[in-house]
């Protein structure tokens, strides 16, 4: 099944934050009565494992009221047909990470499969049929380690990280992720059902900016994400001071389908693009000969 | 001596100085610190925004008495804000974030510089 001919909702603005950040929260965008109803077809068609099993099912996607509801949300669909263009296809499968008793926070990793780099070929997202505060172990991402180069198996022994981000959330939240982020279910200090169900949108057409234009987006104003790579609490602390305005910059470029232009923009080939960015003079690293 | 051995060493004192000491509880506890006197490795994984030992550490987890612990979820409650306070207090580096695994200037490898630290207690 493919997207239906939907208009895209998100504007220059919000690609761009989702490029800088790897994921993108819409709160509370599925109704209650759905959300209810999810929570009781789930009770009701219980899944071959019990209290924190990873298991596929797709019983679920196979309801017409979920998919219009939740798959083809407004909200969610919306901001999937801006990233990923028209005639994306329908998860194929779902997970439901289900979990129901205190427990230690999941070990950080990135799902299998994951590329590193900067294209956006598919969406990795995430719903919360019930609220989900910090009580019941929301999923805990790390913003921006979509550029963080790391294999899964060294990633164990990794702690708490300073900015990591908890998506607690109202029932009927949604939140959209680039597939490689890093992420864990965090620690659970409360009784109770935690649904959390996980499913992917494909990307089937070329990248382009087919999104909502903003006439003002300037993207040679990134001002910010160069502002928040200076010195030791730098936003992102973990990359080289502007390697992350440039990640930002070249992600954003790829789903424009501009990539081609993405050298002019750096006025070099590769980086490192010379610093600081937005003062370079004319014609910088264009002489005959440069690598 | 870690902080087991000595509440069992004080309770000990406190018994003495009550006259309840005997000689079956002192032989009970040297039975039991004879156990627990085996040293155990601590780990400490600290990953910090550049080599200095004065740079802020942005990731932590610890490995003591044998339990793994990921550390406080705030930041602000972590027990060493740098390297440094780190090994005043006791810490000793056995791998400063190794540099020769850093093949490509353009990839950020995992979360930037790490140091793993021990301590026998």
């Amino acid at each position: 099944m493919r997207i239906p001919d939907i208009e895209p909702t998100l504007t220059d603005t919000q690609v761009l934050e989702f490029c800088n950040q790897g994921y993108l929260m819409l709160e509370a965008v599925v109704p209650d009565e759905i959300n209810s109803r999810v929570t009781e077809f789930i009770r009701e068609n219980p899944y071959p494992s019990d209290d924190g099993g990873d298991f596929e099912d797709d019983k679920l996607l196979k309801e017409d009221w979920f998919v219009e509801n939740v798959i083809l949300n407004p909200h969610a669909a919306g901001a999937v047909r801006s990233l990923l263009g028209k005639n994306a296809a329908l998860p194929t499968w779902m997970y439901n990470h289900q979990s129901q008793t205190p427990k230690p926070a999941q070990r950080w990793h990135r799902d299998g499969c994951s590329l590193f780099g900067s294209e956006v070929n598919h969406l990795q997202v995430f719903y919360y049929p019930q609220d989900t505060p910090v009580e019941l172990g929301p999923t805990e991402v790390l913003p921006g380690s979509h550029f963080l180069f790391n294999l899964g198996k060294y990633m164990g022994h990794y702690g708490n990280i300073s900015w990591s981000e908890y998506t607690a959330a109202p029932a009927g939240s949604i939140f959209v992720t680039v597939y490689s982020i890093w992420h864990r279910r965090s620690s659970c200090s409360a009784h109770g059902v935690r649904n959390m169900l996980k499913y992917l949108y494909w990307r089937m057409e070329p990248p382009q900016r087919d999104w909502i234009i903003e006439p003002d987006f300037d993207l040679d104003d990134l001002n910010d994400l160069e502002n928040a790579s200076y010195g030791d609490g730098a936003v992102r602390p973990a990359q080289e001071q502007l390697r992350n305005w440039h990640d930002v910059a070249e992600m954003f470029f790829w789903l424009s389908g501009k990539m081609e232009d993405f050298p002019a923009f750096l006025r070099t080939e590769s980086w490192p693009m010379g610093h600081p960015p937005r003062k370079r003079p004319k014609d910088f690293h264009t002489f005959p000969g440069k690598r | 001596m870690n902080n087991t051995q000595r509440q069992r060493i004080e309770d000990c004192i406190e018994e003495f100085s009550q006259g309840k000491l005997t000689e079956e509880k002192l032989r009970q506890v040297l039975e039991d610190l004879s156990e627990t006197g085996k040293k155990c490795q601590d780990l400490l994984y600290l990953q910090t925004s550049n080599t200095s030992l004065e740079s802020s550490v942005h990731g932590m987890s610890i490995v003591e008495d044998g339990e793994i612990f990921a550390g406080p979820s705030d930041p602000n409650d972590w027990p060493y804000k740098t390297l440094l306070q780190a090994i005043r207090d006791g810490w000793r580096v056995i791998q400063f974030p190794n540099m020769a695994l850093i093949m490509d200037e353009s990839k950020t490898y995992g979360l930037g510089c790490e140091f793993i630290l021990e301590r026998l207690r």
